[in-house]
């Protein structure tokens, strides 16, 4: 199959502002223009990150806390825009940044799968055609018409896992969701995201699960403090696991 | 081509989840309880009920039809109040984390609060639709009333993005809308007539929901042509908010997952 770049980064920064101005109302906004220098501290999440990936691949993103990860994964989700540099982004972006949200407990499954699968921009008359099919993923048949209140945290994993991958995505991102619910399902969800790949879909999973994320991925990116510090290949995975 | 054909699926998407959220945000206010869509009726009715009992021998006294003439002011003007306070609102409360996890059309998110606001508007609508058969006047100006309402949701539909939006950069824009609408609410001729006062009335050329309210009410409750002006006049500050509307929310949506 031929391979389709999915994802261009080139040179990216995101840099964030933090201080008091965040959170101010009309009158403390407008008087803090009176009132001097609020102090303030810009951070850089992202510098200079430039990088491709292509249908097929599963990339791993690791590193510390707050060394940019899950900011490169809401850039890719055009969740957050960049302050410097380009993004092309080419086919249908899925994003499990947070498993659970847009989950709405007061509602039953079956809205639920209607809710999340239209903000993931599916269709209405497609997510009618794949309904059986995410339900009977799920293994959630029994509870269709229960309101999801009622579902335990796995039931609710499972529920947000199978909608997502039956969005129909071109890329997948996942931040820590490869493998959830109980052992069987852990087991089906990474098979299923194996076929996936293989039929051309673009993967990036952001881990700290070394064993996880070297068992799974084609190539590992290692950021530290909002850069790429090194690209690893299978052949070198060794040095990830102590 | 291409380009053309992916905007109108991404507009057909947009309008999906529009509808979507719409109908869960709807679903959601009337959970658990039966008389859901008696409660939030209760609002503009018992407003009405209020205002018709403390003014229809005063204020209203000289006003034909003033039960007609209130309570269709009432009902539109609560369809207005509402979303746009919702929408004040919605994003920082409810959404806050979808917004930060998914890209979607933020638009959606809107226009699903003017939705599920139509949808209770339209319950509204039915209970003045018996009140019209109680006076036994004609029901063909309410035809010409769905017009109205579209270009009126038009309307709400940009003051909403507008105010959605700077909520994200001013934290008590809820109160300040809150205030300001109590204001409108006040300023609009609902409850009064605003014939033979000059300052009133020079104020209220200004006030959007003035000429939706009183084309309205000359349509359906007094069943006559209403101004041509007046009617330009309306479908002006639909598309203007509209515009406007779309406008400032394409500015400031780029930052709103970060701000929030």
């Amino acid at each position: 199959m031929e391979k389709i770049k999915r994802v261009n980064i080139n040179n990216i920064s995101k840099k964030f502002m933090i201080g008091r101005n965040n959170n101010l109302g009309a009158l403390e906004r407008f008087l803090s223009l009176f009132s001097g220098r609020e102090p303030k501290k810009l951070i850089y999440a992202l510098k200079n990150v430039s990088f491709n990936a292509h249908s097929g691949e599963i990339v791993g993103l690791i590193g510390d806390n707050g060394s940019g990860k899950s900011t490169l994964l809401r850039i890719i989700a055009g969740v957050y825009y960049p302050d410097g540099g380009e993004v092309a982004i080419n086919g249908k972006v899925v994003s499990l940044i947070n498993l659970t949200v847009g989950l709405k407990e007061r509602l039953t499954m079956r809205e639920n799968i209607f809710l999340v699968a239209s903000l993931f921009g599916t269709s209405h008359a497609e997510i009618k055609k794949r309904f059986d099919e995410v339900v009977k993923f799920s293994e959630l048949g029994d509870f269709v018409n229960t309101k999801i209140y009622q579902f335990s945290a796995g039931m609710l994993q499972r529920l947000a896992f199978s909608i997502a991958i039956y969005s129909n995505p071109n890329i997948l991102l996942l931040d820590e969701v490869f493998e959830v619910g109980d052992e069987d399902f852990k087991k089906r969800s990474a098979n299923r995201i194996k076929e996936m790949v293989k039929n051309g879909v673009c993967v990036f999973l952001a881990s700290h699960d070394m064993e996880m994320v070297t068992k799974y991925c084609d190539r590992v990116i290692r950021m530290e403090k909002g850069e790429i510090k090194e690209i690893i290949y299978p052949e070198d995975f060794k040095k990830l696991i102590p | 081509m291409i380009n053309f054909q992916e905007r109108i699926k991404k507009i057909r998407s947009a309008v999906d989840l529009s509808l979507q959220l719409g109908k869960v945000e709807f679903k959601l206010r009337n959970e658990g309880s039966y008389l859901g869509i008696f409660w939030y009726l209760l609002n503009p009715l018992l407003t009405f009920g209020l205002l018709f009992l403390v003014f229809s021998d005063r204020l209203g006294s000289d006003i034909p039809r003033y039960a007609l003439y209130l309570l269709l002011g009432v009902i539109m003007f609560n369809f207005f109040q509402s979303s746009t306070i919702e929408s004040a609102t919605s994003i920082l409360k409810d959404y806050r984390w979808v917004i930060k996890s998914i890209n979607f059309s933020r638009e959606a998110l809107v226009a699903s609060i003017v939705l599920k606001n139509l949808f209770s508007h339209s319950f509204e609508l039915l209970f003045f639709i018996l009140v019209l058969l109680f006076f036994k006047i004609s029901l063909v100006g309410i035809l010409f009333y769905l017009v109205i309402l579209f270009l009126l949701c038009l309307f709400t539909f940009g003051i909403s993005l507008i105010l959605s939006s700077l909520t994200v950069y001013f934290v008590d824009m809820e109160s300040i809308w809150s205030f300001a609408v109590r204001l409108l609410w006040l300023g609009t001729p609902i409850f009064y007539t605003i014939a033979g006062q000059k300052r009133l009335y020079s104020i209220n050329l200004l006030n959007p929901m003035y000429y939706f309210i009183t084309v309205a009410r000359d349509v359906v409750v007094y069943t006559r042509m209403p101004s041509f002006s007046m009617v330009l006049v309306m479908i002006f500050f639909s598309l203007i908010s509209l515009f406007v509307g779309l406008f400032v929310f394409n500015i400031l949506r780029n930052k709103f997952a970060e701000k929030i």
